[in-house]
């Protein structure tokens, strides 16, 4: 493709990303790229910026995802809302990743998370994508493409299979070995299906997403192996929020990380919950990378 | 020997898994949205020549191996070792007989080939792309094949067998490809 039709394809890609929300009354934002506090992720970095140095030097961090912003317009009532902006990752490795790259991000109220994957499924529709839609949870994916019992096998039990794998085992935390199986294990077996969403994660990697008992509403699609998107039934109440926040601090600093503060004015402005709502991450440029 | 973390791995970089020597052939790096970055790597044991595939989780080490390639000299062998020197330093490296499985049957005296050493004991040799080699025995070829239509075994000076045009017969020297057993011609 030369370049001018590159450059048509996303503009008409985004048009009808814009067009797809503006007939659900789903309103374009943009928020602060710009921000006081890093993120907390355990496996993400942000990137840090020194400001105003010649008046009161003062440390700045580029946003890895707006989804913090995002729900603070959230919880003082801006109702459904969307954005496409470039975020900025630090320490970024392998051929699928960058520093930067394109997110569309996005909320609707009073969804739970399969009406957002049904939704996604119209958006994608909309934009031209082909296939046949298939939707596992976690636990079905590792039944269906492995014999391991992930929700209820323990970190020895994964350990011995990790081996078996000729996989790493040098973990601390369950989790992580958890992602190493799936990502080497199943993924590749994903590549098979056009379009596949993994939902109801174990409550070990709930991130943002609201737990009920083991399993976390977190859902994740799959386009051919590749990762696109990640979204959550999202977490409501501060307090919530605070503890998941002040937990992967601590694993931060396990792990010898750069340390991390919380991000107080994101708490506050929550004041105690968030309207009940759910919301996902689509990766740009990986998106577009799979629409012919 | 120092260690590797995972941000050093390339192709050609030397570790020493499982007790071998082993030199990477590809790595591939995956990084999950949320989660950890990892290794995937595809490595050759050096000593076994077999391949094996190993995932490690970003940021481990692994112990690196003291591999150096050589160009050496092929003297003799006297049974039970075969004996190379280095050009240069004229040291003179002996190795085993049974180290020398695949490239036995190629080895040429005088000829330069790459010896792999490892903690300076050589491992494995790895003879020139072709080789000239002296027909011992052949049955006797069809008058006038010349177009090389059908083939025939031959057995070479060095014990190999190798399919070689109907024409060639016992005492003359065909050049030999090492990588593929196969005859490349008469010069």
């Amino acid at each position: 493709m030369n370049m001018r039709d590159a450059l048509k394809k996303r503009n008409n890609f985004l048009a009808q990303v814009r067009q797809f929300f503006s007939k659900r009354d789903v309103v374009e934002v943009q928020t602060p790229q710009l921000l006081d506090a890093p993120t907390t992720d355990v496996y993400i970095d942000s990137i840090a910026m020194l400001v105003n140095k010649d008046i009161e030097k003062q440390s700045k961090y580029l946003h890895t995802s707006p989804e913090l912003e995002m729900k603070k317009l959230l919880a003082n009532g801006s109702g459904d809302i969307y954005q496409i902006c470039s975020v900025f990752r630090d320490n970024e490795q392998g051929s699928q990743n960058f520093n930067e790259f394109t997110m569309l991000e996005y909320y609707r109220l009073g969804f739970d998370m399969h009406q957002l994957m049904d939704d996604i499924i119209q958006l994608l529709d909309m934009l031209g994508v082909q296939g046949r839609v298939s939707k596992l949870s976690y636990a079905q994916a590792f039944f269906e493409y492995s014999d391991i019992d992930i929700l209820n096998a323990d970190f020895e039990t994964l350990k011995i299979i990790a081996r078996k794998h000729s996989l790493s085992t040098d973990f601390e935390w369950i989790e992580d070995l958890q992602i190493l199986l799936f990502t080497h294990l199943i993924e590749p077996k994903l590549e098979s299906l056009p379009l596949c969403f993994i939902y109801d994660y174990p409550a070990t990697q709930s991130a943002l997403a609201k737990v009920e008992g083991q399993i976390a509403h977190r859902f994740e699609l799959y386009m051919n192996g590749i990762e696109i998107a990640n979204g959550y039934d999202e977490l409501q109440e501060v307090k919530i929020y605070q503890q998941r926040f002040s937990g992967e601090i601590d694993k931060r600093v396990v792990l010898g990380k750069t340390s991390v503060d919380m991000d107080k004015d994101f708490l506050s402005n929550l004041k105690n919950s968030l309207p009940q709502c759910s919301g996902v991450a689509i990766g740009i440029e990986r998106l577009l990378s799979q629409i012919h | 020997m120092a260690n590797y973390s995972t941000s050093q791995f390339k192709n050609g970089l030397k570790l020493i898994l499982d007790g071998n020597p082993c030199s990477i052939i590809n790595n591939e790096i995956r990084k999950p949205g949320k989660g950890q970055a990892s290794n995937k790597v595809k490595l050759k044991d050096l000593i076994t020549g077999k391949t094996l595939e190993k995932t490690f989780k970003s940021g481990e080490s692994v112990e690196g191996a003291d591999v150096m390639e050589l160009n050496m000299q092929y003297l003799y062998n006297d049974g039970s070792e075969w004996s190379f020197m280095d050009p240069d330093t004229f040291d003179q490296y002996m190795i085993n007989d049974n180290a020398m499985d695949d490239v036995r049957g190629y080895l040429v005296e005088q000829d330069i080939c790459v010896v792999t050493l490892w903690n300076d004991n050589p491992i494995s040799v790895t003879p020139p792309n072709h080789v000239m080699l002296e027909v011992v025995d052949t049955d006797p070829g069809l008058k006038g094949d010349t177009a090389g239509t059908g083939g025939k075994p031959a057995t070479m000076n060095t014990g190999i067998v190798v399919q070689v045009p109907l024409f060639i017969s016992i005492g003359e020297k065909v050049k030999v490809d090492t990588r593929t057993n196969e005859y490349a011609g008469r010069t």
